[in-house]
């Protein structure tokens, strides 16, 4: 039987899109131990209708990140020993998208917003032709391959507070998608993109606070990727007005 | 039990099971193939891109367009590291519309592959080949063609059916067709049957019925045991990967058998036993630097000698080649284990060979038909392109080229068939009863049962095998699945159940380990991934064989099938008179 210093006191959201509640779970403590190893022991011998979502393990889906206490993270690469405070974890569903069930989140509106920023290749050849030479050390390509190893985990959605103070905000991940797009030399979507980050709701509506650079697991920046965008947008008003 | 679950039903005319490299291509595919006004439904287990193992593609996509590399040259590479098992038909199309499908993902979907200083294609080296033509994006090759081709998918309309779990394919009354599939839409719990003109299967593969494995979470063999039921032969089945490096963090945590990745060893990382000896030259000349099956035979055999106990027998060390340095070069691996707790750059890190990939599949044609009309076959799902041993870099481009194809076929096919065909009732009832069977019954863990099939594989169907073991490994799997039939699951909220989906991914892996280990038995000598310390021997490659195994009225028969040397016989080559054995320079 774990004895009180090997055991971890842990709280856990459960409950559907409209009520819910925390409940409590004594969870043995292990040497090696991530947040999604806990959630997984509570849904296999405590508690078997624990929803929540994982896939690949390692931080390369991005499908298991929650709320842990109070911060956004991914559940697989967090170490117990790093967040644990006193024993103790709070577990809840990613903050700013509608919850399914319990710990599991609808991404839908992430994704939907990652389209509608234009996240998507806009080609201008195809399999027939060749592929493009594009020299790695050109400014454009650095500024893309800086932000280019996004896993859409939804952390920096979750972390921001303009996402939470305006539903129609594309949010840090989107942004950042189309600030690569931008900067990709074979994408032909520029004026597609910079409409799209133009419109309310786009690059304007961020206001810097930075959650999203911090709470990044995976240390990209898309404070950078947007205050990039807002330079072009500008510049292009800035044109079109002269 | 309690309310039992409703049945919802749906048409489409193509759909497409799985949402990695092979499901996405078949969509964007099916979409430009297809007649007008095709409807094209697209279901996953999961998240769309997001579940799966194209994903988690670390090393890259081989393909010959580096300077002197053709596609003769990969396609002997594919056959020589197949021990000449492969359909070669198969393993032609494979390397040949590799280059395409590169192409494809650079100009069409927009993958940005890393480049040379000049701005060509970087090709990289990968272990057992005979030219660089890997090509890639830093070690995260999955994620960015994922990502591009999930944006593709998003942005398209196609109809998604997420987080809906395959469970049954369900053929026509007389059997010679496929009529549809059956879904449990997980967020409600409920059955959706969905019936199609064309279906492809391309769930994936993934190994996970081993103590150790690498595969995404999600991955339980469902599709193969699908393929089972529904009476299809499948090849290969005794073909399992092993990656040589898992890490090895302990029991109870998922970090456990995920890879610590081939370019460690590939740099200069040296393999530890218990004495913090190397022993890898004592297997092979090229010590750590062998091939994957070579290097996870030794380790599971310098486990054997060490009396440390499992995470105590081998390790992986860098710190030779300086902690600074291996930390800059192998920033992502370094800071994944430091998360995990492990000093990947300064300590020695406990390593394990873990079940990897998948060579074993349904028997499909070059153009992914299967023997049942209206199904197809692609990816990790489909057996015969890798034969005994897969090339690293192999697997995207199987599972992408595969995919691709099966869209292009399908939207071909579909005009030519005029109405959705009406299912064996019965068939999609018996499936409905199978997937209900443990809610009526006294709730039980179902974890510790998977435990000990995970044991049972690891111990006796595992890196090295003998008749003795593998026959100890059927009892014990028979076991572990008659447990499971006595077992329950709660029926009282079946919304987001995991547990239940638990107990219904522990009867695939059940149904599946079965046929690999009478596909193993079946198989008595050593080819690639499959090692008999009872049959140590290759065999004679004229005589090749390939396994085939079915289910005839509840009974796994397998058995063997001679393989056709359609474009090369063993011994032969089709490189042109003159040409070097390999482009690669020695790397001793």
């Amino acid at each position: 039987m774990p004895d009180a210093a090997a055991s971890l006191s842990v709280s856990v959201w459960r409950g559907g899109p409209e009520a819910g509640a925390f409940r409590s779970f004594d969870v043995p403590a292990l040497k090696n131990q991530t947040v999604l190893d806990v959630v997984a022991w509570i849904q296999r011998n405590a508690e078997p209708t624990l929803s929540y979502r994982f896939a690949c393990r390692v931080g390369m889906c991005g499908s298991c990140a929650m709320m842990v206490n109070g911060q956004p993270r991914w559940t697989c690469r967090t170490h117990v020993r790093k967040v644990a405070e006193d024993g103790r974890l709070e577990i809840a569903p990613l903050r700013n998208l509608p919850v399914i069930k319990d710990l599991a989140v609808d991404m839908d509106p992430f994704f939907d917003k990652w389209v509608k920023a234009e996240g998507v290749f806009h080609s201008s050849t195809d399999r027939a032709a060749d592929i493009a030479p594009v020299r790695p050390s050109t400014p454009a390509r650095v500024a893309a391959d800086a932000g280019i190893e996004c896993i859409n985990c939804a952390v920096c959605y979750a972390a921001c507070d303009s996402v939470a103070a305006n539903p129609d905000y594309l949010g840090p991940a989107a942004l950042n998608r189309a600030w690569t797009l931008l900067n990709d030399a074979k994408d032909s979507g520029r004026v597609a993109i910079l409409d799209a980050v133009s419109r309310p709701g786009g690059c304007t509506s961020c206001h810097s606070q930075g959650s999203c650079e911090r709470f990044c697991p995976n240390e990209l920046s898309p404070l950078t990727s947007i205050a990039g965008l807002k330079r072009e947008a500008a510049w292009r008003f800035l044109r079109k007005e002269s | 039990m309690g309310r039992r679950p409703a049945l919802h039903r749906h048409d489409t005319d193509i759909l497409i099971i799985g949402t990695g490299g092979a499901g996405m291509f078949a969509a964007l595919h099916a979409q430009q193939s297809a007649p007008e006004g095709t409807r094209i439904t697209i279901a996953v287990k999961g998240l769309i891109g997001k579940c799966g193992c194209t994903r988690m593609v670390q090393g890259g996509y081989n393909v010959a367009l580096g300077p002197g590399d053709s596609v003769e040259r990969h396609f002997m590479d594919t056959i020589e590291g197949g021990k000449w098992l492969p359909n070669q038909e198969m393993a032609w199309k494979l390397c040949e519309q590799a280059v395409v499908r590169v192409r494809e993902l650079e100009n069409e979907i927009g993958c940005f592959f890393d480049r040379n200083a000049d701005g060509t294609l970087h090709h990289k080296a990968f272990a057992g080949q005979t030219a660089d033509r890997t090509v890639h994006k830093g070690d995260l090759t999955g994620i960015e063609i994922i990502n591009r081709l999930m944006e593709q998918v998003l942005a398209r309309p196609v109809e998604k059916l997420q987080e809906h779990r395959a469970i049954g394919l369900v053929p026509t009354r007389d059997g010679t067709a496929l009529a549809g599939v059956l879904f449990i839409d997980m967020r409600s719990g409920d059955f959706r049957f969905v019936r199609a003109k064309a279906v492809l299967m391309a769930t994936g593969g993934g190994p996970t019925m081993y103590k150790y494995h690498t595969p995404s979470g999600d991955k339980t063999m469902d599709g193969l045991a699908m393929a089972l039921r529904a009476g299809l032969p499948l090849r290969d089945m005794e073909m399992v990967q092993f990656h040589p490096t898992g890490l090895l963090a302990g029991p109870g945590t998922k970090m456990t058998g995920t890879v610590l990745e081939e370019g460690l060893r590939g740099a200069g990382g040296h393999l530890l036993n218990t004495r913090g000896e190397r022993f890898m030259y004592q297997f092979d000349k090229r010590g750590e630097r062998a091939t994957r099956d070579v290097v996870s035979r030794g380790i599971y055999a310098a486990m054997r000698q060490s009396n440390a106990g499992e995470e105590g027998a081998v390790f992986i060390s860098m710190s030779h080649l300086g902690p600074e340095n291996v930390r800059q070069k192998f920033k992502g691996m370094v800071k994944r284990c430091a998360d995990s707790g492990f000093d990947l750059a300064g300590d020695k890190v406990a390593v394990v060979p873990t079940a990897h990939y998948f060579m074993g599949g349904v028997v499909v044609d070059a153009d992914t038909r299967t023997a049942l009309e209206g199904l197809y076959v692609a990816g990790e799902d489909a057996g015969g392109a890798h034969g005994s041993n897969r090339l690293g870099g192999n697997g995207v481009a199987n599972s992408t080229v595969y995919g691709g194809v099966a869209g292009d076929v399908m939207g071909g096919d579909i005009r030519n068939i005029t109405a959705l065909r009406d299912p064996d009732e019965t068939v999609l009832e018996a499936e409905i009863e199978r997937a209900i069977h443990p809610l009526g019954r006294k709730p039980s863990l179902i974890h510790p049962l998977q435990d000990r099939l995970q044991e049972a594989m690891w111990d006796h169907v595992g890196v090295m095998r003998t008749k003795i073991g593998m026959e100890r490994g059927l009892a014990k799997i028979a076991d572990v699945s008659q447990e499971l039939m006595e077992g329950g699951v709660a029926p009282d909220n079946l919304a987001f159940n995991l547990t239940w989906h638990d107990w219904l991914n522990l009867r695939s892996l059940c149904d599946v380990s079965e046929v690999i280990t009478r596909a193993g038995l079946a198989r008595e000598n050593s080819r690639g991934a499959h090692y008999r310390e009872d049959f140590p021997e290759a065999g004679e490659l004229d005589s090749s064989y390939f396994t085939i195994a079915q289910m005839r009225s509840d009974q796994i028969e397998v058995d063997r099938e001679a393989v056709r040397f359609t474009i090369v016989r063993p011994g032969q080559t089709i490189l042109p008179e003159g040409e070097p054995a390999t482009l690669v320079e020695a790397a001793e």
